[in-house]
């Protein structure tokens, strides 16, 4: 089997076509953020969480409306994998025991006939919450500095670097919008959580590796061809390199969607983001990254004639 | 000079392989053991723990052990009251100015994400350059007297908190090995954190009030029932103003027949039908909050006797008509004669009488002295035996205890027995531990992450392994081999390192299948251009091999800091994903690029063989 074996497709003509679609997912998802808001797990905003496992099916909006009013607030519901698992989150203030126990027996009162069982628990503290939250950006923004120097060493061009963390901003704020604008439609948790930020890392990883391998193949053919146009040359390597780009994306997202699909309910959010982050890793380094680096070298080399 | 580099090749892999062998037995053993001793009937299971504990207890320390949101159990961080402490260092000396700039300093250090000592010396000195924080702290040890300076008093107090850091550790661990978990984890985090993983851990709430018990025990007298009757009296009268000018505003006709009926605000939720001319009042348990909303009031605290204070009995002492359950409201004298520091020994007993669990303490022998000056001189009034602000007990003195024996009743059960026991045995905290994150999985869900996390491994593998043969022929089939070597030495790797399997571990690992034969695709992508360009099969490996490196090289560079940036942020089970995504890196580049190359080196050593790319 050989697919693209000697491909000529003119990535940089396409740009056009990419950064209106880049454009608008990247504006889209601000919007969402900003308009929606991001939707924080307790992980960055404190409070706790319950999994509650009963024996029969329950009704989510029944739920809802009964434990409204002893936790002075409608707390947020899901569904954790089975109609009979339900995750309750809520900000009602007070010891996770005392709390714990009012919607125990709330529920039983609901359900008379129908056991139920705590099967997870998670308290996040305001103020620890407020550290996670630190940690994460912190993170995040470590992580695409060490990239932005390791590429600006190994490749010598702060374009290449530019083009890099672009396609990083790039991913990492689309997969925020999407998760923003499906919470209220998928039944699996989507919240920004910590298992997410370890999903963004991975996906900046992720996506940096597909754009490092194509940025190595751009140094070794601008060796080879030196009369050749820079925009050329990298087309060029986009080409010779879409064959492996394609290959590694199918394993990988094969694995990310067996993942999303037999992983259990505890990894769905965050399998969900892999499987994002692929797509978009692969696209943002067939476009993004290598658009943006001819886009610079352009004008820096206008600037220097 | 070919066979040379593949004979070392080989001897690497075989060591390697030997090193995860040799990692993972104790793992594999295990396994099996386990299965063995689940097939045996129970009297024989008995028997076979017993003679092989060692053994087994060898075997399950050096295997690979599965993380709490694997196998079940809690997981919680505690912090020490830093605030709480440095206010008791100044014991007496501290006054509303001390107590303001340490509320301050917490708020500052709260909202900044700073160090507190460093936020509370620099409110302190803000707000008078000159002030002297030794005017609080003394100490006769570390030698901070009335002339130390704010510096030398900044050092003591530091030291103060890593020293009861260190001991609120040592007691958190004794409490919880008393309380018998297999495998218990209790590390320090920060400055004043402590994170601790109980594994098989299923009864939180228990786990909870053991973890932050300060077990704060006192011995306190009662004040003077006379004088308590008078402030009493006063009290409520002081409400039935209130009540009736409350009244008066609704309606003014009324107010006289209002106040008669019991308009009292307080009386309405206070009780003063009592059974003991030293309670001041009961009242049921939701009641209970209101209640002290209404005696905070400083002109209630006013009336009352200034050596008084009110606190309320720990456990209900009958329940109302309606189910509820009623709590006594018992003055008690603010000083405090003796504290549980001198409990020696503490044991459960029950009741000869009511059969019920209490706790019977023996105290050192200047404990002893003390106890027998307090009883000597109170008998026929009761001494409060106060536990964390909640009177358990507060029986009359009979006779002068001269032996240093006492005991706390009136608890729920033997359960409240035994953790009193093992809290008054592992010691009193120094400071307040507060829950700031607590994360506890059950059993079953642990099990269906293990189940979940084996069939995501199965299936990535299987869909992965076809697609590869599918489409490089041999030379996936290879990178296929390479790959469950991969994942063995995955395994291994965390074996050695002492690492834990997480639900996201085994993420990474799933991961790493798709990721890890990235290597793979970029050489044999290689070799078929090189075969394309009209090389002979050797030469287009060996340059397929050579020329692919840098981006490999490059390429797992980058994920792995990535992946070190991961673990240097992340907590618990976080953590266990990004190591598991370094060592499957570290391992697929040995895989992908040595064993494939050795493997493909062997069936190409004649001139005629071939391999297949695809």
């Amino acid at each position: 089997m050989k697919w693209f074996e000697s491909p000529t497709f003119d990535f940089i003509k396409g740009q056009k076509i990419m950064y209106i679609v880049s454009g608008i997912l990247f504006v889209g998802s601000i919007i969402a953020v900003l308009t929606m808001g991001l939707n924080y797990g307790i992980d960055f905003r404190g409070g706790k969480e319950f999994v509650f496992d009963f024996e029969n099916d329950v009704e989510v909006t029944e739920i809802r409306s009964a434990l409204t009013e002893p936790l002075g607030a409608t707390p947020e519901l899901k569904l954790f994998g089975s109609p009979s698992e339900i995750l309750v989150r809520t900000d009602a203030e007070g010891d996770i025991t005392v709390v714990q126990n009012l919607i125990v027996s709330n529920l039983q009162e609901l359900y008379p006939d129908n056991p139920v069982r705590v099967i997870k628990t998670d308290l996040v503290g305001p103020r620890f919450a407020e550290d996670l939250k630190l940690a994460a950006v912190n993170s995040i923004l470590f992580a695409v500095a060490v990239v932005f120097i390791y590429i600006l060493i190994r490749f010598k061009g702060w374009y290449f670097s530019a083009g890099a963390v672009a396609a990083l901003i790039h991913d990492v704020v689309i997969v925020l919008g999407i998760f923003t604008i499906i919470e209220p439609l998928v039944n699996f948790n989507v919240t920004i959580d910590q298992a997410l930020i370890a999903a963004f890392l991975t996906i900046v990883g992720y996506s940096l590796n597909d754009t490092v391998v194509v940025f190595d193949r751009i140094r070794e053919n601008s060796l080879i061809y030196k009369t050749m146009e820079f925009k050329d040359m990298i087309n060029k390597s986009l080409n010779d390199t879409l064959s492996r780009t394609v290959i590694t994306s199918l394993t990988t997202l094969f694995v990310v969607t067996v993942l999303f699909i037999f992983g259990g309910e505890v990894l769905k959010g965050f399998a969900f983001a892999l499987v994002v982050g692929v797509i978009l890793g692969t696209y943002s380094s067939l476009f993004v990254a290598s658009s943006i680096v001819v886009e610079l070298e352009k004008r820096a080399s206008q600037a220097k004639s | 000079m070919k066979k040379q580099n593949n004979g070392f090749k080989i001897g690497m892999i075989v060591i390697f392989l030997g090193l995860t062998i040799m990692y993972l037995f104790p793992t594999i053993q295990w396994t099996l053991e386990q299965r063995h001793i689940e097939d045996m009937p129970e009297a024989e299971q008995v028997q076979y723990l017993d003679e092989n504990r060692e053994r087994l207890q060898s075997l399950q320390e050096n295997s690979l052990s599965l993380g709490l949101d694997l196998q079940g159990g809690m997981y919680v961080t505690l912090e020490v009251g830093v605030d709480q402490l440095v206010l008791e260092l100044a014991g007496d000396f501290a006054d509303e100015t001390l107590r303001d700039v340490i509320d301050v300093a917490q708020q500052r250090s709260i909202d900044e994400g700073t160090d507190f000592i460093t936020e509370f010396i620099a409110e302190f000195e803000g707000r008078d350059a000159n002030a002297m924080l030794s005017r609080y702290y003394r100490s006769d040890t570390e030698n901070i007297t009335r002339r130390s300076t704010n510096e030398e008093v900044e050092e003591f107090l530091r030291g103060q908190v890593s020293s009861a850091v260190e001991r609120a550790m040592e007691i958190v661990r004794s409490r919880v090995d008393r309380y018998g978990v297999t495998e218990p984890s209790i590390l320090q985090q920060g400055n004043s954190r402590l994170v601790v993983e109980l594994p098989g851990v299923d009864d939180e709430e228990r786990v909870r009030n053991l973890l932050r018990g300060t077990a704060r025990l006192e011995f306190r007298l009662t004040p003077n029932a006379e004088d308590m009757n008078n402030a009493k009296r006063q009290i409520i009268n002081y409400f039935s103003n209130e009540g009736s000018t409350q009244a008066d505003s609704v309606a003014a006709d009324d107010s006289l027949a209002n106040q008669q009926s019991g308009e009292n605000p307080l009386t309405q939720v206070l009780g003063t039908q009592v059974r003991s001319e030293y309670v001041f009042g009961v009242a049921a348990g939701p009641d209970t909050a209101r209640v002290n909303d209404l005696l905070e009031r400083e002109e209630v605290q006013n009336i009352l006797p200034r050596n008084a204070e009110l606190m309320w009995g720990a456990q209900p002492y009958a329940t109302s008509n309606n189910g509820l359950e009623l709590f006594e409201l018992i003055p008690v004298r603010t000083q405090i004669e003796m504290t549980g520091d001198v409990i020696s020994e503490a044991s459960v007993e029950f009741d000869p009488n009511t059969n019920e669990a209490q706790v019977s303490m023996t105290m050192d022998s200047e404990g002893a002295r003390r106890w027998a000056r307090i009883t000597g001189a109170n008998i026929g009034r009761p001494v409060a035996i106060v536990l964390d602000g909640y009177v358990y007990s507060y029986p009359n003195v009979i006779t002068k205890i001269n032996n240093g024996r006492s005991s706390i009743t009136g608890l729920s059960g033997l359960q409240e027995a035994e953790d009193l026991v093992n809290i008054l045995l592992s010691g009193a905290l120094p400071a307040p531990l507060d829950i700031i994150e607590e994360r506890t999985v059950g059993a079953s869900l642990g099990e269906e992450s293990i189940q979940a996390g084996f069939y995501s491994v199965l299936f990535g593998l299987i869909a992965v392994a076809i697609f590869m043969i599918a489409y490089y022929h041999a030379g996936g089939g290879i990178a296929d081999l390479a790959l469950i070597l991969n994942i063995i030495f995955i395994l291994g790797i965390l074996a050695a390192f002492n690492a834990t399997l997480t639900l996201p571990g085994i993420a990474g690992i799933v991961l790493t299948i798709g990721m890890a034969v990235d290597a793979n695709v970029l050489i044999f992508d290689r070799i078929r251009e090189e075969l394309r360009a009209g090389k002979t099969l050797r030469a287009a490996i060996d340059n397929g091999y050579s020329n692919a490196m840098s981006a490999i090289v490059d390429a797992n560079v980058t994920t792995f800091f990535v992946a070190v940036i991961l673990f240097s942020f992340g907590v618990g089970p976080i953590k266990g994903f990004a190591i598991t995504l370094m060592a499957g890196i570290a391992s697929s580049l040995f895989s992908a690029i040595v064993i494939t190359r050795v493997v493909v080196d062997y069936l190409t050593r004649d001139k005629t063989s071939t391999v297949s790319f695809g």
